[in-house]
């Protein structure tokens, strides 16, 4: 173990250890913040072919259509999160009952499903079956819109829940306690002291919900070509993925103009959404002494939880869990290479992609958690969040102008795939690692370096320990969200066949039951996966 | 004076661990209960349970001669003050104070002027426009009691409410507190660990271990005459020694004799002949002689008031003495005669698990 | 510890604090929460660096060695014992990190476990013990580390105050017995006083006072010091005329009372601290037939017993008076039943016990501010 010797005694010195944190940080800024935004200088040096299409006012129609589309479908989607998820994840935190567990893992769910294949669930759930599909449906919805906004709510409800449930973890509940002993009734105690408290928590689930709802592409293209839509109704994302289809001299301005007008609208709205948050001023002074009874005891809170469970169960889970239903239906022939080969890509994509971002989203992360404070610590906060915001398809597709240079074909494509991969599970690693060091109290590192450990010593005897199921599971999270992600891999290059592209063909040439047993098998898989996460947490738990 | 508030039989249990068991008390009108005891002994449970906090499992709580025991804590009308303070920290301090009022949909002018009142009363007034975070640990305290009772309750439940604070502090707050609650004849009952501040402020103590009530009384009374081992060792210091009853006199006088076979003089027991013993007595009331039982002088500490002997004896015990500080000290190493006031050596019948086992306090 | 200054943002953590702790000795750094003790500990093991000054080990410097060989070890009231490891290994983490041979090794640790009483839980997890028997496992893992200086961050604070009682004495014997220079700091002076070689009185960043228990306490440097350690009856009067058994000192209201001889010179304001354990009680003589006229001494005050307080081994009672508003001292118990409520008593004391300060510059009350 000498080396390791020789590298434990090189990170006492403090030289060191900052130009190996300085290499992630040029690593990062490199290979991912630039890239990503690259499509927005773009802007100005193809501004012949921008003006072309910003003159063109059939296309710009279509543009703004999509834009807000994606917008207002977001913001929709996740005020809906916030009202259900706020009961949700009061039942989480504050109740206990037999069968939380359960709960519990339900509540991950619909993380395990790949887009992709919800889009197909949703629809042949809500709507009514296009010919070839064999599957009955409950016929409620039929415009597209609306179908969105269900199909949306399923994958961010989720982030939601889970950025409530950590922000009211940290709220004292002494709070509420001592609200009631002074007289007010537990539904007064929660409006005038906990919920003010508790808009950090919103501020980080919005904004993960809105850029996730934003960035989707797989799901929503195949629930729209499933209802024979996805030329008339179109997304940012689809637009764009809708493009790349088409002759390259033809779609570039459009993709310019869409891909750069969401990337700073996406990133305005970051700023915006702090402030605004900070402002808003909900009703606090005036009290309703009776009402505040009447909702806080009997009836009333039982009632809202069977709402927000039924929630769960009728809007979330069901409508995604409705593809299972295809397995009552004869298999017919299933091109096994072909879905062999995809799901290896997809897994080797998926695999790189997440051990680059354990290497060097580490120092990074725990840089950013133990400077919280300092002007340094928050820029490069904002900064991981910004490949989380962008909408994946346009991310992909400035990916794809940034590296174009380098050629088109055969491993570059893999790799540039790639790393479009690494950009947007980045931040979910890092936020992942950030928020397990930073429950973790910095004394028992000092203590170990008192002991005679050097700095390097204290983190992998230490604090790795500690964290280690952390980053696993924040790893197969992102490995998850890999294995589900269409858009970025469609903008970058047409070349490589993850699963989900492979399911989205599938579905384009009209075979529906080849592409509902596919997703099926590529939901098992993830589960898996998912289970796994939960084993290795809980034994983790145990000892920290 | 009447009873204001009664517990009957209160049990509380957690899966199969009981917290407290079978726990009857009666409070009187205006008293200054603490509610004192080892970590883990259930007694901060006893007031959750009076304030509604807690459902008890089994018994009931009256107030007032009222059975309150399925009262929301909402109608309790019951002051609470938390270990980790609670003050609201997006208010500043007139409308933390002011927080009762405000959910009792009282007129704004009435709101005001309670928050005033109260706020003057604990001397932090001049402050109302702060925010708990800007106060310190003594501070937060103090409003966080200003707050309660503006609820006008008569009822105040402290929940070891010095504990996060200096030990500095803590003494000047306690008499402070203390002096409040009596000047506007509220009922309180004070949960603690620590003996000091128990004796210092209480009208009565009751020492709780291992989820019952183990004895009550006034501090003088416990100080004084403690009826077991473990309240003996508890509440102020005590030398403990193991011996065995050797005689006792017609009245009832003591004597025994410890471990190595010497002889000592102790108070009236209800011990026998030859029973197994244990006597305490206190460091002030040893005192050297010419004579008697022989004890080597291990250290001498300054402690302020006091020079603090700590000596081992010919019998193996351990027993510390004190000296005034004007007198001289002996030297460590020394040969010292060490005599018992007679009075205030307590008997105690020796338990059976051991010594140890009787005063272990985790 | 030379003049080390500290700040972060507006405060000064450190403000020219200077220190000299002997070897071996057992020194106390005593001061209220937010005085800078923490950070007087973590600039001497190197987790904080300071701004300005300099720590010096046996003469040498210290700013260029890093955490890890400078010797000293931590203790703290968060104890800090690693979750996923067990109380041997936690004991073994620092002879293990150092390479040490492995036989020494485990003959060291065993005898620090046994030291510290936890033989018996060497298997359990941290999680599993109770707190006493957390901060028993750190002092061993310290203690095996072979570190010269030990450094105890408010050791006892988490810990019942019983429990206190009786850690006490087990901490400072075993850190003298291993023979460690040990830098403890506190709030509590009863700690401070039972347990230290030395007193040092810390305040906004910087030392006030450093002496004996006894120094400390009979003799304070300040005002603030004289209230700190050990309760003190404070009270403002003017300078008066001085002879061999001490100086007078006239109260507003004209009262003359006696303290120990000064360098503040007469007709000049000034503090006058009396511990309340000094300060002394007695009935008001009643006039009888043989002495009808009985004659105050000089040094007495009248005042009216308005509170008794029964603390144990000690009473506590409380006068007020026209000279002074609230007097009080402290008797040992035998004294209860000789006083009642509404009784009027003398007050005095030792011209000796008193002690004259010049009135602090920052004001009386926030010089005697306790937080």
């Amino acid at each position: 173990m000498s080396l390791f010797k020789k590298i434990n005694a090189i990170s006492d010195n403090d030289k060191v250890r900052k130009a190996w944190f300085g290499l992630a940080v040029a690593v990062f800024v490199c290979l991912i913040i630039v890239p990503s935004i690259f499509v927005v200088t773009k802007l100005l040096t193809e501004w012949g072919v921008v003006s072309d299409t910003l003159g063109n006012s059939e296309i710009m129609s279509l543009i703004y259509g999509a834009v807000g589309n994606s917008f207002s479908i977001a913001f929709i989607v996740t005020i809906i999160d916030i009202i259900v998820g706020i009961p949700m994840a009061w039942i989480f935190v504050r109740k206990n009952f037999k069968g939380k567990k359960y709960l519990d893992t339900l509540m991950d769910m619909p993380l395990a499903f790949p887009t992709a294949v919800l889009g197909i669930s949703v629809v042949i759930f809500w709507g009514v079956p296009a010919d070839g599909v064999t599957i009955p449906g409950l016929g409620l919805v039929v415009s597209p819109y609306m179908m969105m906004i269900m199909l949306h709510i399923i994958f961010t409800y989720p982030y939601m829940v889970r950025s409530l449930s950590a922000i009211l973890e940290q709220i004292e509940p002494n709070y509420e306690t001592a609200a009631m002993t002074l007289g007010a009734s537990r539904f007064t105690a929660v409006r005038t002291i906990t919920l003010p408290l508790f808009r950090a928590g919103l501020v980080t689930g919005f904004i993960l919900c809105f850029a996730r709802s934003l960035s989707e592409t797989g799901g929503t293209y195949i629930a729209l070509t499933l209802m024979g839509d996805e030329t008339t109704f179109f997304t940012g994302p689809t637009f764009i993925a809708f493009m790349k289809e088409m002759d390259p001299s033809v779609a570039l301005g459009p993709m310019i103009v869409i891909s750069v007008i969401m990337i700073v609208l996406a990133l305005i709205l970051l700023l915006l959404v702090k402030r605004i948050m900070i402002r808003i001023k909900l009703p606090v002074i005036k009290v309703w002494p009776s009402i505040g009874r009447k909702l806080s005891n009997g009836i009333a809170p039982k009632l809202k939880d069977i709402v927000s469970i039924g929630f769960l169960m009728l809007v979330v889970l069901l409508p995604a869990f409705y593809i299972f239903a295809y397995l009552t239906q004869p298999i017919l022939n299933i091109d096994y290479g072909q879905l062999l080969s995809s799901t290896g890509m997809s897994f080797l994509v998926a695999g790189v992609a997440v051990v680059f971002d354990i290497i060097f989203g580490i120092p990074v992360a725990l840089y950013i958690a133990r400077h919280r404070h300092t002007k340094m610590g928050q820029l490069l906060d904002n900064l991981v969040n910004i490949p989380l915001i962008i909408p994946t398809t346009a991310l992909g597709f400035s990916l794809a102008l940034f590296w174009g240079s380098l050629g088109t074909g055969g491993i570059i494509s893999v790799i540039l795939v790639i790393l479009g991969h690494i950009s947007f599970t980045y931040p979910l690693v890092v936020r992942n690692i950030t928020g397990a060091v930073e429950e973790v109290d910095p004394s028992y590192e000092e203590v170990a370096m008192t002991l005679g450990a050097k700095p390097l010593q204290a983190f992998s005897k230490v604090l790795m320990p500690i964290i280690k199921s952390s980053i696993i599971a924040g790893a197969i999270l992102a490995f998850t969200r890999s294995l589900g992600e269409t858009g970025a891999t469609i903008a970058i290059t047409s070349d490589v066949n993850t699963v989900p592209v492979y399911i989205t063909e599938l579905i384009s040439s009209g075979s529906y039951s080849e592409a509902a047993i596919c997703s099926i098998i590529l939901i098992l898989i993830c589960f898996v996966f998912m289970f796994a996460v939960r084993a290795v947490t809980h034994r983790g738990d145990k000892s920290a | 004076m009447a009873t204001k508030i009664e517990l009957d039989g209160i049990s509380m249990k957690f899966g199969d661990f009981y917290a407290v068991r079978n726990i009857s008390l009666k409070v009187e009108e205006g008293e200054y209960i603490t509610i004192l005891g080892p970590s883990g002994c259930g007694k901060t449970t006893l007031i959750k349970v009076i304030a509604g906090i807690w459902r008890p499992t089994e018994g009931r709580v009256l107030v007032d001669g009222q059975d309150v025991t399925d009262v929301p804590i909402e109608d309790r009308d019951t002051g609470y003050v938390f270990q980790n303070i609670a003050l609201f920290p997006n208010m500043d301090l007139m409308e933390n104070v002011g927080y009762s009022p405000r959910v009792k949909d009282m007129p704004k002018d009435v709101t005001e002027s309670v928050s005033t009142e109260y706020l003057e009363l604990v001397k932090m007034l001049d402050r109302a426009g702060m925010f708990p975070g800007e106060l310190s640990g003594g501070e937060q305290q103090k409003v966080a009691i200003a707050r309660a009772l503006a609820s006008g309750s008569k009822m105040l439940m402290l929940d070891e409410p010095l504990s996060a604070l200096d030990a500095r502090v803590r003494v000047e707050l306690r008499y402070d507190i203390r002096r409040l609650v009596k000047k506007l004849g509220i009922t309180v009952l004070h949960v603690t660990h620590d003996q000091e501040e128990a004796m210092s402020v209480s009208d009565r103590i009751v020492l709780m271990r291992a989820g019952g009530i183990h004895e009550s009384g006034s501090p003088l009374e416990m100080y004084r005459e403690p009826k077991s081992i473990f309240a003996a060792y508890f509440i102020g210091e005590t030398n403990l020694l193991e011996c065995t009853v050797t005689d006792k006199s017609r009245t009832g006088k003591t004597t025994v004799r410890l471990r190595g076979g010497k002889s000592v003089k102790a108070a009236r027991s209800e011990l026998e002949e030859g029973d197994a013993a244990v006597i305490s007595v206190r460091p002030e009331r040893v005192y050297t002689a010419t004579e008697g039982l022989k004890a080597k002088v291990l250290s001498v500490v300054f402690m302020g008031t006091y020079w603090r002997v700590r000596t081992v004896t010919e019998t193996k015990d351990y027993v510390d003495y004190n000296i005034s500080t004007d007198k001289v000290t002996p030297e460590i190493g020394s040969k010292v005669y060490l005599v018992f006031n007679k009075k205030a050596t307590k008997v105690f019948k020796r338990p059976e698990k051991g010594l140890a086992e009787a005063i272990r306090l985790e | 510890m030379k003049d080390l200054i500290k700040s972060y943002g507006d405060t000064k953590a450190a403000d020219g604090l200077s220190l000299t702790v002997k070897d071996g000795e057992y020194i106390c750094i005593l001061g209220p929460t937010g005085a800078g003790k923490t950070t007087c500990l973590r600039m001497i093991c190197g987790l904080t660096k300071q701004d300005s000054g300099e720590i010096t080990f046996d003469g040498k410097p210290m700013d260029k060695v890093p955490i890890s060989e400078r010797r000293t070890t931590m203790l703290s009231q968060v104890y800090s014992l690693f979750p996923p490891m067990t109380v041997y290994e936690n004991v073994m983490f620092s002879p293990s990190i150092k390479d040490w041979p492995e036989e020494e090794s485990k003959q060291l640790v065993k005898s620090m476990i046994k030291m510290v009483h936890m033989d018996q839980k060497v298997q359990q997890y941290p999680h599993e013990l109770s707190g006493g028997q957390q901060q028993r496992t750190a002092l061993a893992r310290a203690l095996a580390s072979d570190s010269k200086v030990l450094l105890l961050d408010e050791p006892l604070r988490a810990l019942d105050a019983r429990l206190r009682l009786e850690l006490r004495k087990e901490l400072k014997s075993m850190a003298k017995e291993m023979g460690l220079t040990s830098i403890h700091v506190t709030h509590d002076q009863d700690e401070a006083l039972e347990m230290a070689d030395r007193i040092a009185i810390i305040r906004q960043g910087r030392i006030v006072q450093i002496g004996t228990p006894m120094e400390v306490f009979q003799n304070p440097a300040t005002p603030f010091v004289a209230n700190f350690v050990g309760r003190s009856n404070i009270f403002v009067g003017k300078v008066g005329t001085s002879d061999e058994t001490g100086t007078e000192v006239i109260l507003p209201d004209g009262t003359k009372v006696r303290s120990r001889h000064t360098d503040l010179s007469e007709g000049e304001d000034a503090v006058v601290a009396v511990k309340i354990g000094s300060t002394r009680i007695e009935h008001i003589p009643v006039p009888t037939e043989e002495v009808p006229d009985p004659l105050m001494p000089e040094g007495y005050f009248e005042a009216v017993i308005e509170r008794i307080l029964y603390e144990g081994a000690t009473i506590t009672v409380e006068m007020s008076s026209s000279a002074i508003e609230l007097v009080t001292c402290k008797l040992p118990n035998r004294k209860f039943d000789d006083f009642s409520v509404g009784d009027r008593v003398m007050v005095s004391w030792a011209p000796d016990k008193a002690t004259l300060f010049r009135i602090p510059e920052c004001g009386i009350v926030e010089e005697l501010r306790l937080d």
